[in-house]
């Protein structure tokens, strides 16, 4: 640790410049904003001082409580899922076999589909009348799929959407990290007479524990963020009115600029204190079972 | 022997099996993609073909010979590249300092910084859109419209991330290294170069890969903080959706080319990826 | 790669004869009065539809070259269209010198004051005033754009109808007509009542099943995740019951039937339950569907009747390269309830939904003067029919004697006579000052209706409730 302080701000402040301008400018004034009655085709003009009443709206405002319940869901599912099957998919390149490298370049396509591009072709996959998806579970089924009339549908569609959008991100993640785990502690499990559940649990996950952390966090905040591809697919209808689809109406085409800052400040604090549920719930077993 | 290979091959099918499997997930909706983007508007509806009926290419070239699709094209690959870039340096230096130096309240700064990615982004555009064309405006000159603001707005949600990748890498880089080529003369500049950075290489390189695909697929800020001039290709794509009918076709085939570029960078830096990526599991 | 050709050919030609109309003392005159401003670039925004792509395609160019003006067009979608267009007037950035007003937005902008009085501008600046513009030679959907005063705020770039389209193929066979006959016992025809609407469409629904055909009764702009449902509901199926200005009393500032309101109202339920009873006869992609996601279905062949806008007339019934039902397609008025034409004859209420916009000048313009001439350029006489014939619009009562249009007229079964006729019948979007904010508050409560989770009297009650709120909240309530 270096005792320094003045070169280490120095190194910091471009940073901490850029994020203050672009990051915590705008925070300040959607703070102040949240404090006010503000929209543009009210009958009277500016903004009106209302204290916390947006607040107030917001906790009986039964679209917003019902969006963060979708959200929540959304989000629970998606990442659970890309974590089970990113890491079994790490697992298996892990292994080593002829053509391994053509499948990891395939497995990270879709990563790089602009997440307005992915709405769109999955609304081409799933809208009838054009879309394989209903057609077949039709044909092949004998199941009814419109996104439009089932909300269910259309939020178990947005989360396997989500799923093959980013399961890549956490494979490529859970792959770095499994490819630094050393060999001595698990062949060490195994001498011992682990079973591989056992290995698992012991051995491999603890290692893997920073990797899975940021993996999860940033996924967490991307995924209540979500918009664009939702957007495109289902236009946020009642299966999808998600808290970000939920901002987006409120802001722009309602302009109700006041509620919208304060419905957003609440988002951002929800998403915080989660993330440090989170962080507290793992950091805090890994001082527990391993050191 | 033969109870070996058996087994042997048969878990060499398994393994195919499950890649084979995996794959056409993965490829069925960029397959379905491409065939859309080979077909003309009329062919769309009635019983869905996934296979690939003939190569109509009208959908290319009209989005190629498209003059607006080229500029677009160039501002995206101009952002996404200069907002990689910047950001590399500045969290490079960033997480040296914070993991290098005594700072006060180093914790809360590291965990303020991440928080930047969190903000929903709708409410954000309209103080950012006043700054945009406000704020920052020299006589005609604003920001709003220009390549540069999107690459110092990008910043906002990638350094955060960009920081949080780097730090354990540079976390894990034994500090008695520094100390070692600071006994040999080298200054913090020397370290940087001789140290820092070639440990800490495939982390870069992923950080800036990642920045650069998250920067080329932004949309919601380049769609309402550019104009004519520095208008991305996602805002692009969105053009496609009108009143009187959405061009499906030209969409797919604007959404296959944006695909290349992306392809080639991650196809180039697959090794760098899977090294990178290692946060702060490399400590040992 | 020959349609981008001949495509191209086109733009020339037209190019060419338009150089040729325009005589040689105009040409004087737009250079002289452009001449202060020759060099300057006026920037617009505006949705990429055929009337706006014209624009940016061929009158730019032309206008261009007379005056030494630029014009630069920013094509944006439908939603990112309002949210910029708004934001500069509200910001007063001065981005745009020109925008897209949509006829719904006009009476929201003009509370606000965002746009320039074009008519006063004009009157102020007579130097810059073309006399080959000429206001009153505009059809009535202008009146959309003018306030108490007569004065104009906006340059009408577009208009249509919302029409009944019908296959002319099925209608007209004569199987199926005698099918039809034999079920119902009355004759096949297109739509007149409400009845015969319902018959049509569950006929068809279960013809197409029987013959194994991707063929259903009807289209409904039923998306449950897109405003085009609530439009669809208030401004075309509530008017042809008698439900007008979305049943809301803006005296009152209510929505509710014990305020003057008419929303929770018995004709609305009415209204409310005879769209929803169309879904199962509308193909699966209905409830998916936004207003261009309704014309395609019907393009493809996939409803034989339905309220489609009439931007997509024409493209539905002349182009081959995008519809399958070419030269198939038959127009007609809207079916309306008993009473409801004759009530709109005589101005006490409107039969459909009048959909159009205008180029309007922002107030926060820099380069307000160029941006009139511009306008009048786009506005006169000359340039209205090649226009009209390439994006399917009319805005100029003259254009619709023009011949290019009478043998488009004959394509389109029609079309651009009914709305020269009938136009009056159709109204266009009630003058709110709150229309978008109004609109999403009552979005929410259709969409639950549409996926059968409220009762449509359930629904319309909770949706005027929530309207008084949302008025109450923005002053213009009781």
């Amino acid at each position: 640790m270096r005792n320094n302080p003045r070169i280490g701000w120095l190194l910091l402040s471009p940073t901490l410049l850029i994020l203050l301008v672009f990051g915590f400018v705008p925070f300040l004034y959607v703070l102040f904003v949240g404090f006010n009655e503000w929209n543009i085709f009210a009958a009277e003009e500016g903004l009106r001082f209302s204290g916390l009443d947006n607040y107030r709206r917001l906790v009986f405002d039964e679209d917003f409580t019902t969006s963060v319940q979708l959200t929540l869901k959304f989000a629970t599912f998606a990442i659970l899922s890309e974590l089970i099957l990113g890491f079994l998919l790490a697992q298996m390149l892990t292994r080593k076999f002829p053509g391994k490298w053509f499948f990891r370049i395939i497995h990270t396509f879709p990563l790089m589909v602009a997440p307005i591009a992915v709405g769109a072709i999955w609304r081409l996959l799933v809208i009838p009348g054009f879309g394989p998806v209903p057609f077949f579970l039709d044909r092949w089924f004998d199941i009814k799929y419109q996104i439009g009339s089932y909300p269910d549908q259309a939020l178990w569609t947005s989360v396997i959407m989500d799923v093959w959008h980013w399961t890549p991100f956490v494979t490529l993640t859970m792959l770095a990290g499994l490819s630094s785990i050393p060999r001595e502690p698990v062949e060490q499990a195994k001498v011992d007479g682990a079973n591989r559940l056992q290995v698992f649990w012991y051995v491999t996950l603890p290692f893997l524990r920073p990797v899975l952390l940021t993996t999860v966090f940033i996924r967490i905040m991307d995924a209540i963020r979500t918009v664009d591809e939702v957007w495109m697919l289902a236009g946020g209808g009642p299966g999808t009115r998600f808290t970000g689809i939920y901002i987006w109406r409120v802001v722009f085409p309602r302009t109700d600029y006041g509620y919208g800052s304060s419905i957003s400040l609440i988002t951002l604090y929800l998403t915080i204190v989660l993330c440090w549920l989170l962080f507290i719930a793992i950091s805090g077993r890994r001082k527990g079972e391993v050191e | 022997m033969t109870t070996t290979l058996r087994q042997r091959a048969w878990r060499l099918c398994v393994t195919y099996g499950f890649w084979i499997f995996t794959t056409i997930v993965t490829l069925l909706p960029i397959w379905w993609m491409f065939v859309v983007s080979m077909r003309s508007r009329v062919e769309l509806f009635g019983r869905p073909n996934l296979s690939l009926s003939r190569f109509f290419v009208e959908n290319y070239t009209n989005v190629l010979t498209d003059s607006t699709f080229q500029r677009y094209m160039t501002n995206s690959v101009v952002v996404s590249t200069s907002n990689a870039l910047l950001v590399m340096v500045l969290a490079l230096l960033a997480t040296y300092a914070l993991s290098r130096y005594k700072l006060a309240g180093r914790d809360n700064i590291f965990f303020w910084l991440i928080t930047n990615r969190m903000a929903p982004p709708a409410a954000f555009l309209l103080p950012l859109y006043i700054m945009f064309t406000r704020t920052f405006r020299l006589g005609d000159w604003t920001l709003y419209d220009t390549q540069i603001g999107l690459i110092l707005l990008y910043c906002v949600f990638n350094l955060p991330f960009a920081i949080w990748l780097l730090k354990g890498v540079i976390d894990g880089i034994p500090i008695e290294l520094d100390d070692a080529a600071m006994i040999d003369g080298a200054g913090l500049w020397g370290v940087l170069r001789h140290v820092i950075i070639p440990l800490a290489a495939p982390g870069l390189a992923v950080t800036g890969i990642l920045s650069w695909v998250f920067a080329w697929n932004e949309y919601l800020f380049a769609a309402n903080l550019t104009s004519v001039q520095a208008r991305t290709i996602t805002t692009g794509l969105a053009e496609f959706v009108t009143v009187t009918g959405t061009n499906w076709g030209e969409l797919a085939a604007m959404s296959m080319l944006t695909l290349i570029p992306s392809a080639i960078i991650v196809i180039l830096a697959q090794r760098y990826i899977v090294m990178g990526l290692t946060f702060g599991a490399v400590k040992e | 790669m020959r349609k981008l050709f001949i495509s191209v050919m086109f733009v020339v030609f037209v190019l060419l004869v338009n150089m040729s109309l325009v005589s040689a003392d105009h040409h004087e005159w737009w250079a002289d009065a452009a001449a202060p401003y020759a060099g300057a670039t006026i920037r617009g925004v505006s949705e990429s539809t055929p009337p706006s792509n014209y624009v940016a395609d061929v009158l730019a160019a032309q206008f261009t070259e007379l005056t030494g003006i630029n014009v630069e067009f920013e094509t944006t979608s439908w939603d990112q269209m309002y949210s910029k267009a708004i934001n500069d007037m509200e910001a007063n950035t001065g981005i745009y010198d020109f925008v897209y007003i949509e006829q719904d937005i006009i009476y929201s902008y003009l509370a606000q004051e965002y746009l320039v009085n074009l008519t006063q501008f004009a009157a102020d600046n007579p130097d810059l005033a073309y006399e080959g513009y000429d206001e009153s030679a505009f059809t009535s959907f202008a009146d959309y754009f003018k306030n108490a005063d007569g004065d104009l705020f906006g340059v009408p770039m577009e208009a249509f109808v919302k029409v009944y389209l019908y296959r002319k193929d099925l209608f007209e066979d004569p199987d199926i007509m005698a099918a039809f006959e034999e079920a119902y016992g009355y004759p096949l025809a297109p739509a007149e009542n409400f009845d015969q609407y319902r018959d049509n469409a569950e006929f068809f629904t279960a013809y197409g099943e029987s013959m194994d055909m991707d063929l259903w009764g009807t289209t409904v702009q039923g998306t449950t995740g897109h405003p085009a449902s609530t439009y669809e509901f208030l401004e075309s199926i509530g008017p042809s019951f008698g439900l007008y200005n979305w049943g809301i009393n803006l005296d009152a500032g209510s929505a509710m039937s014990a305020n003057g309101g008419a929303l929770d109202g018995d004709t609305a339920v009415e209204a409310l339950t005879f769209w929803l009873s169309m879904l199962p006869f509308a193909p699966p992609e209905a409830t998916s569907s936004t207003w261009d996601e309704v014309a395609s279905s019907f393009a493809a062949g996939r409803a034989a009747q339905g309220w489609v806008y009439g931007e997509n007339a024409a493209w539905i019934a002349t182009d081959e390269s995008r519809s399958a039902v070419t030269g198939n397609v038959g127009v007609r008025l809207p079916v309306t309830a008993p009473g409801v034409i004759e009530a709109a004859k005589m101005g006490e209420g409107y039969i459909g939904y009048y959909d159009g916009g205008a180029f309007g000048v922002p107030h926060s313009s820099r380069n307000k003067e160029a941006t009139l001439l511009w306008l009048q350029f786009i506005g006169q006489s000359s340039v209205q029919a090649e226009w009209a014939a390439a994006g399917a619009r009319i805005t100029h009562t003259a254009t619709f004697d023009d011949p290019l249009i009478a043998e488009q007229d004959a394509k389109v079964d029609g079309y651009y006579t009914l709305l020269e006729e009938q136009g009056p019948l159709f109204a266009g979007a009630p003058p709110f000052p709150f229309h978008a904010q109004v609109r999403e508050v009552i979005d929410p409560f259709i969409q639950r209706a549409i996926l059968g989770e409220l009762s449509p009297a359930d629904a319309l009650s909770q949706a005027a409730m929530a309207v008084d709120e949302e008025l109450s909240r923005l002053g213009y309530g009781m």
